[in-house]
């Protein structure tokens, strides 16, 4: 008997709180364990209306329950922002790859993340402080559109800085507001003077289209090599497991061939940026 | 494998019991077209076992266009217990599709429980095309006529009856079955391969003027013509109704939709079409194809150079259904022509 792989587990709301003006974290604990790793994607069910992929944004040794922040973006996302603790949701999953954390160990890592494009980078950078020691230093850029749609305010603008000191956490906001004291631009302006040793790097990219199109090529240009800078895709995954069709990318199906993907991989695939 | 020779009164005998253990399904012809018809009492009396492909295709066996896939959040879906499926007639350029089904179904990492018990328990007794219709263009996709393999018996008409040729242990199980009801195939197998070759050397002749290009050269040709205004100029008549992809034998892809069910909800998988805007959008609005020549190129790269990368073989059988489906007259064969 093959197990059905369209059936989600049933998964209560345990709480539900707003990162930004568009962006709402559900905190969600699956009947049955649903173990990911940090890049690896799950489908979460509104009963009656529909499934939408999401990375999970908590550490992935987080064993109990999981976080996925989202935001309202559709008819589905929409829903699960009016969601109430003690709702019942669905989960599938998890599904593709993840970040391949062994090939980072020992090298300066630099995560560029932007908008909700943080959520996945938040799972990786709680999964390499989990092993701080393993990775000679960890920079994460963060942009947000203003200061109100940045979110894990607390932990960017504070709490992260003072885990450890091979750690350097960058913020930038496109447009500031009165009482934003940091740094006005975009996510790429925070990518110069990088202190890192570009022969034992990688870079991590994650955000919307055209935030990892030019943060990628920012990379590129400042002598990161194609194989130094993975990028986590996002495309209509729908099934997760290649069979559907929707979220293919050349010869590949983000859904189970990424959504991690190497940037010299997919480098010469028409339509990755749109 | 063996072949053995089946006279028509046998084969309806054979059919009629073969339905106590299986829900059969035979081709029977309406106007100039052949549909695949549930066998009653009749037999085979109205079966159209020669002649070419249904209108219908025999993915919609194992891959129905509608299917309840997942109900509430319990393990199973409580299937109603029915009869495994037995299709007589079956052609070619189906059977070749189920090399590309399958292995998106049945062979990949995540495998679909009601498509891999269905063909597990399912019977294929194909037979030759004796003639060809206006669209079909296998033999340019280097598919015969005839099933050459992934039959469990095929059936080549010759003579008031056919050559039963047996392609899996599933099919020689049947024959040792009712081996009363079949003969020695002898006499009957050169006339069998001369029917083969007069029909697959008319069907050459017959698409020779569409100019499609050798099959070794198509996946490279199209990748040349990638960013060219073939897709602009073939797309002007699309009407985007996604015809093709409903009526191919080996177009894949579905949609999940849930609805609201007595036990909270449901999950259905209906077939989805590649060249509809929303197939490859998400909610934040990001299209890696809004424009309909993308989408349509989409639907050529697909057959012609993603599934020769995957599994050598196009996500083409030649079948021609979209050629007659198409309500833009865009012809498959045409554009392969252009590249």
């Amino acid at each position: 008997m093959i197990d059905n792989p369209y059936k989600p587990i049933k998964t209560e709301v345990l709480d539900i709180c707003e990162e930004s003006s568009s962006i709402k974290t559900v905190i969600l604990k699956p009947e049955e364990p649903l173990h990911f790793k940090a890049g690896q994607f799950v489908e979460m069910t509104v009963p009656g209306l529909g499934e939408a992929p999401f990375t999970p944004s908590s550490s992935p040794y987080e064993k109990q329950k999981l976080e996925i922040s989202i935001m309202k973006a559709g008819r589905v996302t929409a829903r699960i922002h009016d969601l109430k603790k003690g709702d019942i949701v669905g989960l599938r999953g998890p599904y593709g790859n993840e970040y391949p954390l062994s090939d980072y160990e020992g090298k300066d890592v630099l995560l560029v993340g932007g908008g909700v494009g943080l959520a996945p980078l938040r799972a990786l950078f709680l999964a390499l402080v989990h092993d701080v020691k393993k990775y000679k230093s960890i920079t994460f850029c963060c942009g947000a559109k203003t200061p109100s749609d940045l979110i894990y305010k607390e932990s960017v603008l504070d709490k992260w800085h003072q885990l450890d000191k091979s750690i350097e956490l960058r913020v930038t906001v496109d447009k500031k507001d009165k009482d934003w004291k940091g740094k006005e631009g975009l996510v790429t302006t925070t990518l110069d003077n990088l202190k890192v040793d570009l022969k034992n790097s990688v870079a991590i990219v994650c955000g919307p289209p055209i935030m990892m199109k030019f943060s990628t090529f920012k990379l590129i240009e400042l002598g990161y090599k194609e194989d130094q800078v993975y990028l986590s895709m996002e495309k209509n995954m729908s099934c997760g497991f290649g069979k559907c069709g929707h979220c293919r990318l050349g010869n590949f199906y983000v859904c189970k061939d990424g959504p991690v993907f190497r940037y010299d991989k997919i480098s010469s695939i028409h339509e990755i940026w749109d | 494998m063996d072949s053995y020779f089946i006279n028509k009164p046998n084969l309806d005998r054979l059919a009629r019991s073969l339905s106590k253990a299986y829900r059969v399904y035979v081709p029977v012809k309406s106007e100039n077209h052949r549909f695949y018809k549930k066998m009653g009492d009749e037999g085979l009396d109205d079966a159209v076992i020669g002649e070419i492909r249904t209108v219908q295709t025999i993915k919609s066996f194992y891959f129905p266009a509608r299917a309840k896939v997942s109900e509430y959040f319990s393990e199973n879906i409580p299937e109603k217990k029915s009869r495994p499926i037995a299709v007589i007639g079956a052609k070619s350029c189906d059977l070749a599709s189920l090399k590309v089904m399958d292995y998106v179904y049945a062979q990949d990492s995540f495998k679909d429980p009601l498509y891999v018990s269905r063909r597990k328990e399912g019977l294929i007794i194909s037979s030759d095309c004796t003639m060809y219709g206006e669209s079909c263009f296998c033999v340019a996709l280097g598919i015969m006529p005839y099933p050459t393999e992934d039959f469990d018996i095929n059936l080549s008409e010759v003579g008031g009856g056919y050559v039963a040729e047996v392609g899996s242990e599933k099919g020689e199980a049947l024959v040792k079955e009712y081996s009363k009801l079949f003969q020695n195939a002898e006499l009957y197998i050169e006339k069998k391969e001369e029917a083969r070759k007069k029909l697959k050397g008319d069907l050459l002749e017959h698409v020779k003027d569409k100019k499609i290009p050798p099959k070794e050269s198509i996946q490279g040709m199209f990748k040349k013509k990638f960013n060219s205004d073939l897709w602009d100029e073939t797309a002007k008549t699309c009407v985007e109704c996604g015809a093709c992809n409903m009526i191919c034998p080996a177009c894949h892809c579905f949609v999940l939709k849930d609805q609201s069910s007595d036990k909270g909800f449901e999950r259905l998988r209906l077939w989805d079409s590649c060249l509809l805007m929303s197939f490859a959008g998400v909610a934040g609005g990001a299209n890696p194809r809004k424009l309909l020549a993308q989408r349509l190129r989409n639907r050529f790269d697909k057959k012609f150079n993603f599934f020769p990368d995957i599994i050598g073989k196009f996500g083409c059988t030649g079948c021609g259904r979209c050629i007659e489906a198409c309500p833009g007259k865009i012809d498959i064969r045409e554009v392969l022509g252009k590249l």
